[in-house]
């Protein structure tokens, strides 16, 4: 059917007149609020705040207030002296693994599965889990988040990445596993395939955060710079490599509005439980393999074994490959571990980044296979590549810095 | 509401130069032109390069948020840039509350109870303050401007 | 024009992205194609346009941006090349996109593009500067009189784009003497969308 111009224009007038009227809406502060957040100029200080609160409420709950207030005192002035006196035995095999080191008087060193598996667990990654968790979920639930995703995407357009897929990646801030699984609003195999081998390499978890700050709260940063650096070449370096398409993320941006208390409450209760179920067994079980594999003397092998590589490629201590292996089951505990090794301040950054981008812990390990197989073999084909690479080019600028 | 320069303005003015000030000196603290400083109940330590440089870099930006909308600032626009200044302030001032009041809950290290006594909790929160705190109070007058918008709105 | 349908996109849904100059037409394909955009030249001619793809729902979708025109009674060279993409891609679904703060200038090649039978689906781009202006848009009245699904957008914040992406596959086909007779206020209501049952007013 086709009519006249004149009556097409009369027809949008008619239209226009029964579905716009002028003067009536009422802009809120709201409104002008999400323009000013996605706007680069106002946008970006807001996200360097945002990140700053995060980082400062993270830090105040799990680290001051739950593990140093309460956890440290309670697993080391109650449970492990306890643990200690009662189990039978100290030279024996199962006091190795249960208990750990008899002369520890911190569960840190202690290492067994009933001291350094609960008191990492539940005194360390739990609250730290917790808070993030809940922090994140606020952030996403009053529209904050999409809008930095939408601030980062013009950024990120320029290096071939997408600002969603950063919401995956901050969601493996607290743990992998439900990261991981997050990959799923990601269209494409490719987009997964990067995104979960991204995920696994740089992307250090709350676990490790927790732990590091504990263990080396001043590295921190130098050590998350790494990471950071790393995610950008290798994230830029894959999408040219891998073949595939990587379309647009599509998320939604809803208006600014106070989070829904239940939702909140829902969703962090799915999420920590999620933790609980998935992760928290891994920790103990995998305390318990290491273990029994320092019994066997497989690691003792091994680290014999890659001893050269470590030493002149990496350039880190000996010492560190025990830890490196043991990084495949928890990469926390590597790290806590670690900590007990005399090094230089580049040794230790070099080898917390490597123990990071090492190997997916466990856990990770089982929800990437749930994903695919073969999708697995070839992160993990990637991931030799990469840990290969990336620790020889940071031992290189340590050596240009006169550090290494 | 078309005066330019109001009561209001000039508050916010004021309130946005200082909490530059206080940006800035939080950056040149940590940066070692000075070795910490205390005036009055204000402290700035100027010890943690994530408390002062970036949290400073937030002090700064939120002053340049108030200064750029002091002007006309019963416009809605102009005061969504205030209350995003203030909304900075609040939330370096939030979190420093925050880390107060979570080490302010366990006891001290050495001692075998598991919570601090009321007084110690207490003494936690005596001077001195960062400047994020002590500004606080001020910038609540921003909460007073988002009233007086409401209620005639432009 | 069959050297200009070469260049045209083949398999998943095609989609043409139409409207008047300067209605955040670009920003919103941007919005919705990411980095995949590629630049081509359209055959014979020396206009550019813009095409990418985006996934929704398992289903590919290519876009591309149609150069702004105000009618499909071309004036300059954009606008002829316009004309000529609806001509190629028969099969094409037509996005028309239109400023929140001009809903009449874009209502205009709205019914042109209508009385060619193409389904459509319409977005009501820079909702953030009408309300700047005041100015309120009844999209549900909107997509009843229409009879298609109307979608608004702010692409500079992102919001609606992803709800667009997911209407796209209920584009109709409008029918002028319905909406002639809805604006008369005859049969109110009822023919609304007919793939999306009953949400005529969603």
């Amino acid at each position: 059917m086709v009519i006249s111009s004149d009556a097409r224009w009369e027809m949008v007038d008619a239209i226009t007149r029964q579905t716009v009227t002028y003067g009536t809406y009422k802009q809120t502060l709201g409104d002008v609020l999400g323009d000013l957040t996605v706007k680069p100029l106002t946008g970006i200080p807001v996200a360097v705040a945002a990140l700053y609160a995060f980082w400062s409420i993270f830090t105040s709950f799990a680290g001051t207030l739950v593990t140093d207030g309460f956890m440290v005192k309670l697993f080391d002035g109650y449970w492990l002296p306890w643990l200690q006196s009662v189990w039978p035995d100290p030279t024996s095999w199962h006091y190795f693994i249960f208990v750990g080191n008899p002369a520890a008087d911190t569960c840190f060193e202690a290492f067994g599965m009933l001291t350094s598996g609960l008191f990492v667990s539940i005194g360390v990654v739990l609250p730290a889990v917790f808070v993030f968790y809940l922090m994140m979920t606020i952030l996403e639930d009053s529209g904050y988040l999409p809008r930095l995703a939408v601030l980062m995407d013009s950024v990120l357009h320029r290096i071939g990445l997408h600002g969603y897929a950063i919401v995956p990646a901050i969601l493996g801030l607290g743990c992998n596993v439900p990261a991981v699984t997050a990959t799923r609003i990601l269209e494409t195999k490719k987009q997964r395939f990067i995104m979960m081998t991204l995920l696994a390499l740089f992307i250090p978890c709350g676990a490790q955060l927790g732990i590091m700050m504990s263990v080396l709260p001043d590295l921190v940063g130098v050590v998350m710079l790494c990471l950071v650096v790393g995610f950008v070449i290798f994230g830029f370096v894959l999408n040219k490599v891998i073949p595939g398409e990587n379309p647009e993320i599509l998320v939604d941006v809803p208006p600014y509005h106070w989070p829904v208390k239940e939702y909140v409450a829902k969703k962090l209760w799915n999420r920590t439980k999620g933790f609980l179920k998935e992760a928290v067994p891994f920790v103990l079980f995998g305390v318990l393999v290491v273990n029994l594999l320092y019994l066997g003397g497989v690691i003792q092998g091994l680290a014999d074994l890659l001893e050269p590589v470590f030493v002149t490629w990496f350039g880190v201590p000996k010492e560190t490959v025990g830890p490196l292996i043991a990084a495949f089951l928890r990469k926390d505990l590597a790290i806590a571990q670690l900590s007990t090794i005399p090094m230089t301040t580049y040794q230790t950054v070099a080898s917390v980044v490597l123990v990071t981008i090492y190997f997916p812990c466990v856990a990770t390990f089982v929800v990437m296979l749930r994903e695919g197989w073969k999708q697995l073999i070839a992160a993990i084909a990637v991931l030799f590549v990469v840990v290969f690479i990336y620790g020889g080019i940071i031992h290189a600028v340590g050596i240009l810095l006169g550090v290494a | 509401m078309e005066q330019k320069i109001t009561p209001i303005s000039i508050y916010i003015g004021l309130l946005g130069l200082v909490t530059l000030a206080f940006g800035l000196a939080d950056i040149f603290v940590w940066a070692g032109v000075s070795p910490g400083l205390q005036v009055g109940i204000i402290e700035i330590a100027g010890d943690d390069f994530f408390r002062w440089a970036w949290g400073g870099f937030i002090m700064a930006c939120a002053g340049l948020f108030m200064l750029s909308g002091c002007t006309r600032v019963t416009t809605l626009q102009q005061s969504g840039k205030v209350v995003l200044g203030g909304a900075l302030v609040w939330l370096i001032a939030g979190t420093d509350i925050f880390a107060l009041l979570c080490a302010g809950i366990p006891a001290e290290e050495a001692s075998p109870a598991f919570f601090n006594s009321l007084s110690g909790f207490l003494a936690g929160f005596a001077p001195p303050y960062t400047p994020a705190m002590v500004l606080l109070p001020f910038t609540l007058g921003i909460l007073y401007l988002i009233r007086v918008r409401d209620a005639d709105d432009s | 024009m069959t050297e200009g349908r070469a260049d045209l996109p083949e398999g998943g849904t095609t989609v043409l992205m139409l409207g008047n100059p300067n209605v955040g037409k670009s920003a919103l394909f941007n919005r919705m194609t990411g980095a995949n955009a590629v630049v081509s030249n359209y055959p014979g001619t020396t206009v550019d346009f813009t095409r990418g793809t985006f996934i929704e729902g398992g289903h590919t979708y290519t876009i591309v941006d149609v150069p702004g025109t105000y009618s499909l009674e071309p004036r300059d060279a954009a606008e002829e090349v316009a004309v000529r993409m609806l001509r190629d891609c028969p099969d094409a679904t037509v996005m028309i996109v239109l400023d929140a703060t001009k809903i009449d200038r874009g209502l205009y090649i709205t019914l042109e593009v209508m009385e060619r039978g193409m389904p459509c689906i319409v977005a009501v781009n820079m909702m953030d500067a009408a309300h700047e202006k005041k100015i309120t848009v009844d999209i549900a009245a909107l997509q009843r009189l229409l009879g298609v699904p109307v979608v608004s957008t702010t692409a500079t914040s992102g919001e609606g784009v992803r709800t667009l992406a997911e209407q796209i596959r209920k584009a109709q086909v409008a029918n002028l003497g319905g909406i002639a007779k809805r604006l008369r206020g005859e049969e109110p209501r009822t023919e609304s969308l007919r793939a999306c049952g009953g949400c005529g007013g969603c």
